[in-house]
Formats: C-alpha cells, structure tokens, sequence
C-alpha cells in the first residue's frame, strides 16, 4: 500500500514536497482579500531582491512585501511546527489522539494573554505575545510537574497515561483561571477578543515575527531529526527503546521540552490553532509510512502547506472579511481525519 | 421625511406639554409586553446607554443602581451620578440587582438581559414581580442570536434612540421631559445634517476603527447598519465597511486598499487591548508599512469620537456633529 522509498525516491519526494511548498507561498502572495494585478507582485519581488523595476503603488507594495509575505512564512513555519509537535508527541505518548494542546500549552497561553492584557501584568513591558509565551511555558510546567508527581506513585510504564491525565487537568485548571480573569475584570462592552487566542488568527503576522518563528522552527525541527531513531523505538514503547539502549528519560525530557517550546511560540504569536497536529501526522503516516526518517520531514513540509493553503481559504470564504483560521483548519481537518481514519482501517484489515 | 417627523414631533411637545401619563402603561418591548399599573419608584439600569437616557429625563433620583461603565459619565450628569449607587462596573449579579427591590430593571442590551442574558432572562426578573425594559437600539431591527456582537437587519437609526427615551419617560409618567428631550437631539441632528449637505461633498468616506485583539491583527471596526454606518449615511459618506455585523474584523489590506477619507478612531477607557490606547492606534496608523501611506493618515484626517457615541445612544448626536465639523474644515482648508 505504501509508496515505495527506495534510493532515489525519497530525495525525489522530498523535492516534490518543496515545489508544492513553494507553489503554496506563491498562491499566499498571490490570493488575498484584494486583487494585485501579477505585473506587480513580480514588480515588488523585484524591487526587494535589488533588482530595478518600475514603482508599484506604495499601499499594494506594502501589503505584499509587509502583510502577505511574512504572512505565508508565519503559515508555513506555525503548521511545520504543529504538526512537528504532534508527531513527537503522538510517538511518545503512544496515544493517536495526542497534539500539541495536550501538554495545556494553549490554555495556558490564553490564561497568560488575558493576565497581560486585563490584570496588566507586566506593568506594559510585556506584550500579549510575551504574556501567551510565559502562561504556556507555566502550564507546561505545571503538567509535568503534575505527570511526574503521579508517576512516583506507579510504574514506569503509566507515565504517558500519567503525562495525558496531568495535561487534561492541567488545560481545565488554566481554562478557568482565564475565566475568572475574564469575570473578574473584562470589560463587559465586547464578548469578544478572548476569541482571538482561542480560534487562532494570523493576521498580526509581520517581519519581526517571522525572525523569532523561523529560526525557532528550524531549531526545533533539527533537534526532533536528529531524535528519529528514539522515536522509532518508543513507538514500541519505553521498555522496548530501553532494550535498545535508548536513554528514555532523557529523550522524553529533551522532545517533551522542544515540543513545548515550539507549540508556545506559535500559540503566543497566533492563538491556537486546531487540527493541524493532530490530522496532519496521521496523512503522513498513511502516505510514507510510520518511519520517522521520512515521517518527520515529510509531516514538516505538509503542515506548513496546509496551514498556508488553510489561510488562503479563511481569506476567501466571505469577502471582505476573515475567518478565524482555526474554523477553517477544524472544517477541513475533521473530515480529512475521518477519511484517514476508515481507510487506514481498512488498510489494516486489508 | 425627517423634516415631517421633526414638525410632527414638535407638534405634540406643544400639545402635550402640561399632559400626564395615562396608566395602565403597555408598552412592547423586544418581544415582551410591558404593562405598568403605576410609575415604578425605582429604577436599576444595567449599561450606561439606559444610565445617561434616564438622567437626560431628569430621572436620577428614581435611579437605585446602575451597572456597566464604558466611560466616565456626561459631565453635564456627573452631579446627579455621584449619588448613584455604582453595583458594578461591569456585569452586575443577578441579586445585586434585585436586592434593590428596584420597580424597573432597564438594561442597555439583551447580552445582560434577555434570552441569554449574563445577569437574567427577563422572566426571571419577571417571576419577582420586577419589569423590565431593553434599550430599544438593541433589538429593533437587530438579530442578536447571529454574529459576536449581534448582527443588525437593517441600519439602526435615531428613531430608536427617541423611541427609547420616549418610552422611559412614558413609563415614569413625564411623557413631556421626553418629548424634550427628543426635540433637542432632533434639532441638533437636523443641524448636523444641513451643515453636511451643505458642503455638496461627493466622494467621500470613511473608517470607524474600534480596536484590536492584537496590534497588528485585523481591526474591529463599524459595519455597516450600525450608529456609525447611521451617522454616515446622513452626512453622505460612504463606509468602506459593508458587512451587517455590529463589529466586524476586516483585514488591513482591505481597509487600507479602500482607502478611506477619514478614519475615526475610537476612544475608549477600557484597557483589554493595547488598542484600546488613542495613542497606540494612532501610532500604528503613523508607522504600519501599508496603513501610513492611507490618504486619510498622510493629510491627517483622522479623528477620535468617544467610543460611547458609536453605540446608539443619547451620544450618537455628538459622533454626527464632530463628523459635520471635520468635512466643514477639511473644506475650507
């Protein structure tokens, strides 16, 4: 069933994979909220890479170089890193269901932007970002935290069920902290706002973010490279990797934390985005197959194309106006996952 | 049109100036009949909208309670509030409410009281024997089951703001400080309106920008049927927004490619978003890499107006006459 990988095949796919990859920024800078003749975008990229070209008018410059663009990079680089974070996780835990929003990252980071931005923590020397950056790293911590005071008390062998159940109290703990902030404080003129960290939303991307969320996602993605054997043999569970000479709680530590830190700074930078951890890991594993070898680069590169092409949909759908794209990820992803769900099964009993 | 319903409503102040109320009162109220036997002696009013109505009618002393502040009060009403008991800034609780025994609970939203209201249903207020009263610009015309801040059918308009306050005074038995009050507002509507016209500007539009989640992420701004799509309409500018939300988002690029006259930004005093900050819109306004090449920002054309005034309101007036003002300078410039 699965596409054969052999020799020159994975190179060949992988290629494939950064020409769709590519294909997907050009349609971002392309496909917007309003039309921008092509003659222009070419101008524009021009212009940019030093190269003479005629004037564009400042406002279509702008929105291309300063909105679109860096955009698209933000797309591309947040889906890269949630599906990264999904594969980790769901390799580790040994749990389909795991995504990056287990360890509580995303309840933490609302609690966090809220804190910021109604209790004004930090005294205006935090931004939101930094806020929803700190709340998840504090809920990470008090997951793991959490998972390894249950560990203590059982075996070894419970601790990805303790680190799930830890995550689940941990992501309803922080859900209500952020409602009492809300009660408490908010102002009561607009439901709204809290929203924006909940759904996701990238239309606050610009260069700035891009410097912090590139290097952060190339980072990540090499450390979780470099961890594709481990992966491979804690798929079969702790003990069977530890026959094997892995250092399991070493290379829990290390991915659990890589994964954390990922899933932070894109849900400190976009809100929360949905599905996309979870769904994508699953497609990959049904098109390569379940070595980490090529799942991990091959989970990379399609996250980050859905999560630009996911966008271009949320732009489009109504005009004039955005959806948050977290609507957009969960009304592809829920069907795309219960595709991948019957017929893997199929394949299986086939 | 106007013209009549101002000469018809004039009419009446003069013929009902020394008239009292004739109870029993039933009045029909977003989807409810309200019948009072007697003026109630107490109200409790939940948003300010209601708060301002009740001491324009020179009701601040029947006024137990009031509850969700947007702003600080009209200075001219600063007095009478100062004796008001503040319940809450925000979203009072139900009990806070009652415990007032009040004879009337107004609420300037259905968001507090209503089918799903964060304070009560109206039965619930109702099973105690407490009637209640909806600032009519909330649900005439408007869909609140749709869209965050509901979505409104069709473009909200002064009419409900004189309704609203027509009605209280009715309710509270000084039918004629209504009908003066509506006079004056109509009369400094008009006015607005005929300095506008004046002008014979074409082309002309605009932007009312409220705030945003996050600095550079997409804006809320007016749609189009609600006060600030009102106020436009009647000057004859254009909004470049045209979605039926009340407050929808709608991206930079769009905003920035219409273009619009002017841009008006929103004064708030809340502090839920860095936004909410003049300085801080103003800042992005002058340094964002597509907003600052807007002809509005480069000939300075943008203007602040007091967030409240977006809202149907007694406020409503003022976003009309800063509007007026602002074409009337940027002509004899």
């Amino acid at each position: 069933m699965q596409f054969a990988f052999g020799g020159v095949r994975p190179a060949l796919t992988l290629l494939i994979g950064v020409a769709i990859m590519v294909a997907a920024l050009g349609f971002a800078l392309v496909i917007g909220e309003t039309r921008i003749p092509l003659a222009d975008i070419w101008a524009v990229l021009r212009i940019e890479a030093g190269y003479p070209a005629r004037e564009v008018n400042p406002i279509d410059h702008g929105i291309l170089w300063s909105y679109r663009l860096p955009r698209a990079i933000i797309a591309l680089s947040c889906g890269a890193s949630l599906a990264l974070s999904g594969v980790v996780l769901q390799a580790l835990l040994r749990n389909p269901l795991s995504d990056p929003y287990i360890l509580g990252l995303s309840a933490g980071a609302s609690t966090g932007a809220v804190a910021v931005a109604i209790l004004g923590f930090g005294a205006g020397a935090l931004s939101l970002s930094g806020g929803a950056f700190i709340g998840a790293m504090l809920a990470f911590g008090f997951v793991a935290w959490l998972a390894r005071m249950a560990r203590g008390n059982s075996a070894q062998a419970t601790s990805s069920l303790a680190l799930l159940l830890a995550g689940v109290a941990g992501a309803q703990l922080f859900h209500a902290l952020t409602a009492l902030i809300i009660a408490k404080s908010a102002d009561a003129n607009q439901a709204r706002g809290i929203m924006f960290w909940m759904m996701g939303n990238l239309s606050g991307s610009r260069w700035p973010d891009v410097y912090l969320a590139v290097p952060i996602t190339l980072i990540g993605s090499a450390i979780i490279c470099l961890h594709f054997r481990a992966l491979d043999a804690m798929t079969f569970g702790r003990e069977a990797a530890q026959s094997m000479g892995i250092r399991t709680g070493l290379v829990m530590g290390v991915l659990i934390s890589t994964t954390a830190l990922l899933t932070a700074v894109m849900v400190s930078m976009t809100g929360a985005i949905g599905f996309v951890g979870l769904v994508v890991p699953h497609a990959m594993r049904f098109l390569v197959g379940v070595g980490h070898l090529r799942l991990i680069p091959a989970t990379a590169l399609a996250g980050g194309i859905f999560l630009i092409l996911a966008d271009i949909v949320a732009r489009m759908l109504i005009p004039g106006q955005t959806l948050p794209i977290g609507v957009v990820t969960a009304l592809v992803g829920a069907p795309a996952f219960a595709i991948i769900l019957v017929r893997s099964s199929r394949a299986h009993s086939g | 049109m106007n013209k009549i319903s101002l000469g018809v409503a004039v009419a009446t102040l003069s013929a009902s100036m020394a008239m009292a109320q004739d109870y029993p009162l039933t009045i029909e109220n977003c989807g409810h009949t309200v019948t009072f036997d007697v003026a109630p002696e107490s109200v409790v009013s939940i948003g300010q909208a209601t708060s301002e109505a009740l001491y324009l009618l020179g009701l601040g002393d029947k006024v137990a309670g009031t509850a969700v502040w947007f702003t600080d009060v009209l200075p001219e009403f600063a007095e009478v509030n100062a004796k008001v008991e503040r319940l809450a800034d925000n979203t009072p609780s139900f009990e806070a409410v009652v415990n007032k025994r009040p004879g009337l609970v107004a609420s300037q939203y259905e968001w507090y009281v209503g089918p799903k209201g964060s304070v009560g249903t109206r039965e619930q207020f109702h099973d105690l024997s407490v009637p209640t009263y909806i600032w009519p610009a909330d649900c005439v015309g408007k869909d609140n089951s749709v869209g965050v801040d509901g979505t409104r059918e069709e473009l909200v308009s002064t009419e409900v703001i004189y309704q609203g306050l027509i009605e209280l005074s009715q309710i509270f038995g000084v039918p004629e400080a209504g009908e003066k009050a509506v006079a004056d507002l109509k009369a400094r509507e008009f006015a607005a309106i005929e300095r506008a016209k004046a002008l014979d500007l074409t082309d002309t539009s605009a932007l009312f920008w409220f705030s945003s989640a996050k600095m550079d992420a997409d804006p809320y701004v007016a749609g189009a049927k609600g006060a600030p799509g009102f106020i436009m309409k009647q000057l004859g500018i254009e909004n470049v927004v045209d979605s039926s939300e009340e407050w929808p988002t709608v991206g930079w690029e769009t905003l920035a490619k219409a273009n619009p006259t002017y841009v008006v930004l929103a004064d708030l005093q809340r502090r839920k978003f860095p936004a909410d900050a003049i300085d801080v819109k103003k800042g992005f306004l002058a340094t964002d890499p597509v907003a600052r090449h807007m002809d509005a920002v480069k000939e300075g054309r943008v203007l602040v107006l007091d967030a409240h005034a977006m809202d149907a309101t007694i406020r409503t007036i003022s976003g009309l006459e800063l509007l007026a003002d602002a074409m009337e300078q940027a002509v004899s410039k």
